[in-house]
């Protein structure tokens, strides 16, 4: 396996403020060597991805030397409901990420009509992970192999109570997932594929598990991104979800988006969304709109 | 409201049907064909010749990457260039250089250097308005060329 090489070490040990005799090498440690769009952007959970879907590529514009990270808020208007979510995600040494961002879901008059209180809200923490296993989902375009990467989040939901009551089992889980990624660059296409194990309902707004499933079940994520010129890609992502409360049915979910890419620093998605029927509400779709900024 | 979930279901419908449009019309496009032709479609020696004088321009001044052409011949790199691009896109030239693996072995050439070498190729070919696609299409022939250039 790749050995992380050692002037990385030294970067890291200068990233934790250990100061080292030894001259800092040419490479920026925060120079953001990626080329631009190559790392995608921070999906709804905070992973690097596009939109709902979670990619094999480490976030951040840091090369196999270098660190990158983000900041992003994304803001999802539904028919009965608004999500926002606000989140930090890092990539060190292309190698891995981790990420932390906070959801909240508001009810708005829905939260009146489910007995909860008018704008009664359902919130949820979520700490990422992923480290890079193999393949090169930018340079290898000679095979078809595409980079892989595992990955797993901690979810802990805020209204414990609440979500067992609903039939929820718990208020937190963890999600494991693979996900493998590829950018056909001869025909400026992503193609991205993640298999995920999780008991989360409605993402893990609602708890993990319930009366028609209490085990981990394996879901999946699909993206197709077309890189229209270097600032603008044109995607579709596809995600499928346990159904595992009684009280409401959870669907699949579904995005098409845009996402202009200015620079390495700024980048804007907006997207229509179908996240399908939420608790009884009827189907819900929306415009979602994420800020990204970073390095 | 329901003017606004009218405007997004549009939104979304008219957005998968681009989606899906677009991934069609480029399924369509690769056909062997057309792939041949990229030394055709980069415009063929004059326009090769034109941005690899430009992407060396580039690489001698840029402060990323400049460090590592200090020990190089300009004119030689220049036409080594031309050489390997024309070949690969199917032109009518020879590479006659030494193979990518022999001639950076040593030279400790980091993920961030190549890739800035990439940008600056990509800055040359825009301004020659060689279009994105087309430009994609040579990057895809040279990327794989990085685990041989890059130290590992």
């Amino acid at each position: 396996m790749t050995q992380i090489p050692h002037s990385a070490l030294i970067s890291a040990l200068l990233f934790f403020g250990i100061s080292t005799p030894s001259a800092q090498a040419n490479e920026d440690l925060f120079g953001s060597g990626k080329i631009l769009a190559t790392p995608g952007v921070v999906q709804v959970e905070g992973a690097g991805g596009a939109g709902l879907s979670t990619w094999a590529m480490i976030s951040g514009y840091g090369t196999n030397r270098q660190v990158g990270a983000s900041a992003h808020h994304t803001y999802v208007t539904l028919d009965d409901f608004t999500l926002n979510a606000t989140g930090v995600t890092v990539g060190l040494f292309d190698r891995v990420e981790l990420s932390f961002t906070k959801q909240w879901f508001d009810t708005g008059d829905a939260g009146a009509r489910l007995g909860l209180g008018q704008g009664f809200n359902f919130n949820q923490d979520i700490v990422g992970a992923k480290v890079r296993l193999f393949g090169d989902a930018v340079y290898a375009q000679d095979s078809w192999m595409p980079q892989v990467s595992v990955g797993m989040q901690y979810k802990h939901a805020s209204e414990g109570a609440i979500v067992r009551a609903v039939g929820a089992d718990d208020d937190d889980d963890f999600d494991y997932y693979l996900a493998a990624s590829k950018i056909l660059l001869d025909k400026s296409l992503v193609l991205s594929g993640t298999a995920r194990l999780t008991r989360a309902n409605q993402f893990g707004l609602l708890g993990f598990g319930g009366p028609n499933g209490g085990n981990h079940s394996v879901q999946f994520e699909g993206s197709a991104v077309y890189l229209l010129s270097r600032a603008f890609a044109l995607g579709f992502d596809y995600r499928t979800k346990p159904d595992n409360l009684a009280f409401a049915e959870e669907d699949d979910a579904m995005a098409a988006y845009v996402a202009w890419l200015p620079g390495k620093h700024v980048t804007l998605t907006a997207a229509a969304v179908d996240l399908g029927d939420i608790a009884l509400q009827g189907r819900q779709q929306g415009l979602y709109l994420s800020l990204q900024v970073g390095f | 409201m329901t003017f606004l979930k009218t405007l997004m279901l549009t939104s979304l419908k008219i957005l998968t049907l681009m989606t899906t449009a677009t991934l069609m019309a480029t399924a369509t496009l690769t056909t062997p064909a057309f792939a041949d032709s990229l030394y055709e479609d980069l415009g063929g020696l004059e326009k090769i010749e034109r941005f690899t004088a430009r992407l060396v321009d580039l690489t001698f001044t840029d402060p990323r990457t400049a460090h590592q052409f200090k020990q190089t011949k300009k004119d030689r790199l220049t036409k080594l260039l031309v050489d390997q691009f024309c070949e690969l896109s199917g032109g009518p030239c020879a590479y006659k250089g030494v193979n990518m693996k022999k001639s950076h072995i040593k030279l400790g050439i980091t993920e961030r250097e190549f890739n800035a070498l990439v940008e600056q190729l990509q800055q040359a070919m825009d301004e020659e308005d060689i279009p994105f696609h087309t430009q994609n299409r040579l990057l895809a022939l040279l990327a794989p060329m990085k685990k041989d250039i890059v130290e590992r």
